[in-house]
């Protein structure tokens, strides 16, 4: 067999282990469209816009989808149940051996989950691919005081900014999550590339994107498999307007740093107003994933 | 002039703390809902001490004036090691501090890297091989020729090299510069 071929079809085993897991466990497979009307508003993640039907005088913007997930929360909000979906996504000014402008992801909703459960879930689909390494399970707050000495928690922009420059790095940020984020790349991250399977949750409220937010911290989960960042998921907030709350606070950031500053999908908002099923959702990065399994 | 992350690759010279530094490992992390950033691994060039600094995107650093030349090595003072350009013939000499463990290794006339900040130089690097001569070693064992054992032996640059047993006094023999071990017998 050529290498070609054995790499092909290594991918597909894998694949179809995943649609075979989700089967088993009664989750629809869905597809949804990914020319969407709206770009994301995510301050740090930009859609790639298409010019479409110029040649017929109908010319529109749309953007390719940077992840599934206001569509499938669209279904969710009609009824749908427990949804999957693999798919290809698009993400613009995205550079380096592990960033790309197209990925494959696999995204998935469960209803009446909470974080915890769907952690236990993607434990149970790691094992199905053969990734049988001890799971390690630790918070936000516990990474940052066991490698870095530091109570995330509690210190506001101004404590982060002296730690940064105790590092000697630039302390030139405007938000707390940022800095966050900083000295986590900078200090938690190369600890943890030596634990296999590596599951952080309680991410600090300031880092909530779309899940659900209790006192300090939100509960949202990273998994990260030898220090690479392979899913990000959460409980999902439920209401439209918590949705519209979230996506004004990324607007007013992309506003402050200059960035393009769409419009909020109102189509979706709407959609909303039915409110959300409690659940809890994952975007998980095939390829990422993929590159831990070995043949 | 200054280097924007975008432009940062390995060997890139840059200002540190000060300091002339080489960039050996240079990997951009974007978290799923964060900023881009690189995390950058530098080697210092006049400590050799290794760094390591996470920049956000679009951040920018001093480049380094830092060159390498080759050189031949001189003679040496006592205090200073002076080295020739062989091209230009041009002089130029480093303290002992700053020649670090390349004292252990240059005989005259040798062939060596030394690196230029500012047209002044900061370290040297001798060859990977060099052949050095035994000035003192004790009395191998009769009939020993497989290196199975070793003794130490003290080489003309004053040097300590763990040597087979029949490594004999007035031997000529190789060594790595790196690992500072026995190679064999020149």
């Amino acid at each position: 067999m050529s290498k070609v071929k054995k790499n092909l079809v290594h991918y597909q085993d894998l694949i179809i282990k995943i649609r075979e897991f989700f089967y088993s466990r009664k989750v629809t497979e869905v597809k949804t469209p990914s020319l969407l009307f709206s770009p994301t508003t995510d301050v740090y993640i930009d859609s790639i816009e298409v010019k479409v039907n110029r040649d017929i005088s109908r010319s529109t913007d749309l953007y390719l989808h940077t992840s599934p997930e206001l569509e499938m929360k669209r279904l969710l909000s009609k009824g749908s149940g427990d949804i999957f979906q693999i798919c290809q996504v698009y993400r613009d000014n995205e550079y380096g051996s592990n960033n790309f402008n197209e990925f494959t992801m696999l995204e998935f909703y469960r209803i009446d989950f909470d974080m915890h459960s769907l952690v236990d879930e993607i434990t149970d689909l790691l094992k199905v691919l053969g990734k049988t390494d001890a799971i390690t399970k630790i918070s936000y707050a516990q990474a940052f005081s066991e490698y870095g000495n530091i109570d995330i928690l509690d210190a506001d922009l101004q404590d982060l900014k002296k730690i940064a420059n105790s590092l000697g790095l630039s302390s030139d940020y405007d938000w707390v999550e940022d800095l966050q984020t900083l000295l986590f790349v900078h200090l938690i991250e190369p600890k943890i590339n030596q634990i296999p399977v590596c599951f952080i949750y309680d991410y600090p409220k300031e880092q909530s994107a779309l899940a659900k937010i209790e006192g300090p911290i939100a509960h949202r989960f990273e998994l990260y498999l030898n220090g690479l960042e392979v899913a990000n998921g959460y409980e999902e907030i439920q209401s439209a307007d918590e949705y519209r709350d979230r996506f004004n606070n990324e607007l007013y950031k992309r506003e402050k740093i200059s960035k393009k500053h769409p419009i909020v999908d109102e189509e979706f908002l709407r959609d909303m107003k039915m409110g959300l099923p409690r659940c809890s959702g994952v975007a998980i990065g095939i390829e990422r994933l993929f590159s831990t399994i070995s043949l | 002039m200054n280097y924007s992350t975008s432009q940062f690759k390995n060997g890139l010279k840059l200002i540190l703390d000060g300091n002339p530094c080489s960039i050996v490992n240079n990997e951009i992390v974007k978290p799923g809902k964060g900023q881009a950033f690189n995390r950058v691994k530098f080697k210092d060039l006049i400590t050799g001490k290794t760094l390591e600094k996470t920049y956000k995107s679009g951040e920018s650093l001093e480049g380094a004036d830092v060159m390498e030349l080759e050189m031949q090595y001189l003679y040496s003072d006592g205090e200073k090691w002076h080295f020739m350009e062989p091209e230009s013939f041009e002089q130029y000499d480093l303290s002992e501090e700053s020649m670090g463990s390349a004292i252990d290794y240059l005989v005259e006339q040798d062939i060596c890297t030394v690196t230029l900040w500012n047209n002044n130089p900061i370290t040297v690097v001798p060859p990977i091989q060099v052949i050095l001569e035994v000035i003192d070693t004790d009395p191998g064992l009769k009939g020993d020729t497989a290196g199975t054992g070793g003794k130490p032996a003290t080489l003309n640059t004053g040097v300590v090299v763990q040597v087979p047993l029949f490594v004999g006094i007035g031997d000529q023999v190789k060594v790595d510069t790196r690992t500072n071990e026995y190679s064999g017998r020149a």
